[in-house]
């Protein structure tokens, strides 16, 4: 059967996939699934060797051992500890009250916050049902329009995926093989310009229309003077100390990431003892979710395993790798095109699987063209490195979270909304964010700066 | 398949329990990992070596089990993540038909691969050579290194679990399609998300969700 080039069956796999994915049928078992038939069908017309897939138990052998992905149990749990002690909720209500006086400032606390957790946890839902939990019925309550409240809620959630350290970055460097630390590094700049810009957005809607973002009026502003000055020292304070302490010594180069991780989960015990909030339940509920989203990540890492070798097998890759690297108008083509398509893949799919799927196919490709364009010259002799690189993919897949019609964010927040928020709402909500997310992108593009100096910075320091 | 169903009723028991080792693990994970990082700037200070390649790799095994053992822990717990804009909107029945079936055919044959390609190796690590006898196990090259074997089988063994846990969802999807089952509290109702948005009423409104709960 010569007609079946065995190289389109393996683009054909992708089209299996998202079928398999519109069912219903979990992401994880989605991937082996459509390998094993396709490797069938690729044995039946002998395309495939099937002594491909015996060298299966060594790639998961390696996984096993790779030092990298040790930081994933330990930052879910450091997150996890924060949440389930309450100290998160505390955090939240403290900054809120502090805020609260200015327009706007409760949507403020929320971007605040928001940023403050996801220096702590990779895991987005976590962060939008905690947030839409506390802080949804609280604007709402205070006159603030449910669209800005819950699109800053999804915006700010999703910053857990971008500002360090968090899960995506962790697998990105795992596929990118640049370290951790370095990435981490470079995607604090581009985190912080989000949320940033989310505030500057919130402020200037507020100023524009009071009513949209009222200020707290002051019989709702329950704590004042000294007890809110407590009330800073002890719910604020601490959770920010760790939390820098946490990154600083990444950067530092003082501790892997996964020993700062655990620095900081015992640092979190720590706290959840100091303020009475410790229980041998809550430890253990902690480390029952971190074990299932441990668990989670790595069922799709181990099942894309075996997609990615039949999609090599059949030769697909080759043909992807040689459609990228031959697009006409090579570098820029090549960073709007693999833009288009993470965005585009990140509508339906979520970022571990894109990240396990897509990045092996994309990173051979990114080093050829940008080393290309670096012999070039075309920014500085080095300027586009892989790291710019795989920040330019971290901010693009957080946009994919939130962007309507299909976006996990908004999942996460119709599930915890109001029946009165309608799902037209939220969709409608999350677009001025998406602009935002937009702008920042192509500004991260157009100035590689923004990814490279905090990785010079901290590489130069001692 | 009354039968069938204590069978899966049984099944489920044994994965729950799992929880209560993965639970462990995470926490001695954490500790292994700070210890490892302590020591060495102990060491550091008192210009001894107290960290060794053992402590290193111990926190493999911890880690890898973490997540072997949560598989069929996962499954049993339906946490897997699903595109589910259709899924969500469709009958228990219709969403048995596509767990038995996806079950069936891609979840069961996964874990038969999985455990049929991993059986040489890690009888290789065990020792075995070519002519069929067994000489010395698999140790790390690192000085110091844990052997590697007991860590290869893992594999095998967390295969093996997630396949047993799913043949139990197959006799629950079964007993759903048949008619058997009433309720499709086996196949959990809704997504992946709002068993999280549940999780998290849990733990942040214990008492409200806790009397949702009683009055259920």
């Amino acid at each position: 059967m010569d007609f079946i080039n065995p190289q389109w069956l393996g683009i054909l796999m992708f089209a299996g996939f998202l079928f398999l994915l519109l069912t219903g049928y979990p992401v994880a078992f989605s991937f082996a699934g459509t390998a094993i038939i396709f490797g069938l069908i690729g044995m039946a017309i002998g395309a495939f060797d099937v002594n491909l897939l015996l060298s299966l138990p060594n790639s998961w052998f390696g996984t096993m051992t790779d030092s990298t992905l040790l930081a994933i149990p330990a930052f879910i749990f450091l997150g996890a500890v924060l949440e389930k002690s309450g100290l998160a909720e505390e955090l939240l209500e403290t900054v809120g009250l502090l805020m609260g006086p200015i327009r706007g400032g409760i949507a403020l606390a929320v971007i605040l916050v928001g940023t403050l957790l996801a220096a702590t946890t990779g895991v987005i839902a976590a962060t939008i049902i905690a947030m839409g939990l506390i802080s949804l019925p609280t604007m709402i309550k205070h006159g603030y329009d449910k669209g800005l409240a819950t699109g800053t809620i999804m915006a700010s959630g999703t910053l857990a995926q971008m500002i360090p350290p968090s899960l995506v970055l962790v697998l990105l460097s795992d596929q990118f093989g640049v370290s951790i630390g370095d990435l981490f590094a470079g995607a604090l700049i581009p985190g912080l310009a989000l949320s940033v810009s989310y505030m500057i957005y919130v402020l200037i809607r507020a100023y524009l229309n009071p009513r949209l973002a009222p200020a707290l009026p002051p019989e709702a502003r329950t704590i004042h003077g000294w007890a809110l000055g407590k009330k800073v020292m002890k719910a604020l304070v601490p959770p920010v100390v760790l939390i820098f302490a946490v990154l600083g010594t990444i950067f530092a180069g003082l501790a892997t990431p996964s020993e700062a991780g655990a620095f900081g989960a015992i640092g979190a015990i720590g706290l959840a003892i100091a303020n009475r909030k410790f229980s041998w339940k809550m430890l253990g509920d902690a480390a029952l979710s971190t074990a299932k989203t441990t668990a989670l990540v790595l069922m799709i890492l181990f099942s894309s395993t075996l997609f990615v070798k039949v999609l090599y097998g059949l030769g697909g890759d080759m043909l992807i790798d040689s459609w990228l690297t031959g697009l006409p108008g090579g570098f820029w083509t090549f960073i709007i095109v693999s833009n288009i398509v993470i965005f585009l893949l990140g509508v339906f799919l979520e970022f571990t699987e894109i990240t396990f799927i897509a990045m092996p196919l994309l990173v051979p490709a990114a080093e050829k063209v940008l080393n290309a364009a670096n012999a070039a010259g075309a920014y500085g002799t080095e300027g586009y490195t892989m790291i710019w690189f795989a920040i330019v993919m971290a901010v693009n897949l957080q946009i994919a979270f939130i962007s309507p019609p299909v976006g996990f964010s908004l999942f996460y927040m119709q599930s915890v909304a109001p029946k009165d928020v309608s799902t037209a709402l939220i969709h409608r909500s999350a677009i001025p964010y998406v602009i935002i997310q937009l702008i920042v992108l192509g500004l991260v593009i157009a100035v590689p700066e923004t990814a490279n100096w905090l990785v010079r910075a901290a590489t130069a320091s001692p | 398949m009354n039968l069938l169903l204590k069978l899966s009723k049984g099944i489920d028991a044994f994965t729950d329990k799992l929880g209560g080792i993965i639970k462990l693990i995470v926490v001695l994970t954490i500790a292994a990992t700070f210890l490892n990082a302590f020591l060495r700037y102990l060491g550091k200070a008192i210009a001894q070596t107290l960290i060794s390649n053992e402590l290193i790799q111990v926190q493999w095994y911890l880690f890898s089990m973490i997540f072997l053992f949560g598989f069929p822990y996962i499954l049993l717990h339906n946490t897997n993540v699903r595109v589910d804009f259709l899924y969500a909107k469709w009958g228990p029945r219709r969403r048995a038909f596509i767990d038995f079936f996806g079950t069936l055919l891609f979840l069961i044959p996964f874990c038969l691969l999985a455990i049929y390609v991993s059986i040489n190796p890690v009888l290789i690590a065990w020792g075995r050579l070519p002519d069929g006898t067994f000489g010395a196990w698999e140790v790390s090259s690192d000085a110091g290194g844990l052997p590697m074997a007991p860590l290869k089988t893992l594999i095998i063994l967390g295969f093996l679990l997630l396949l047993i846990q799913a043949v139990s969802q197959l006799i629950k999807y079964l007993a759903i399609l048949t008619g058997r089952h009433e309720t499709d509290h086996v196949v959990m109702a809704a997504g992946a998300t709002e068993q999280l948005a549940e999780e998290a009423l849990h733990n942040l409104q214990p008492h409200e969700a806790h009397e949702a709960g009683a009055s259920h």
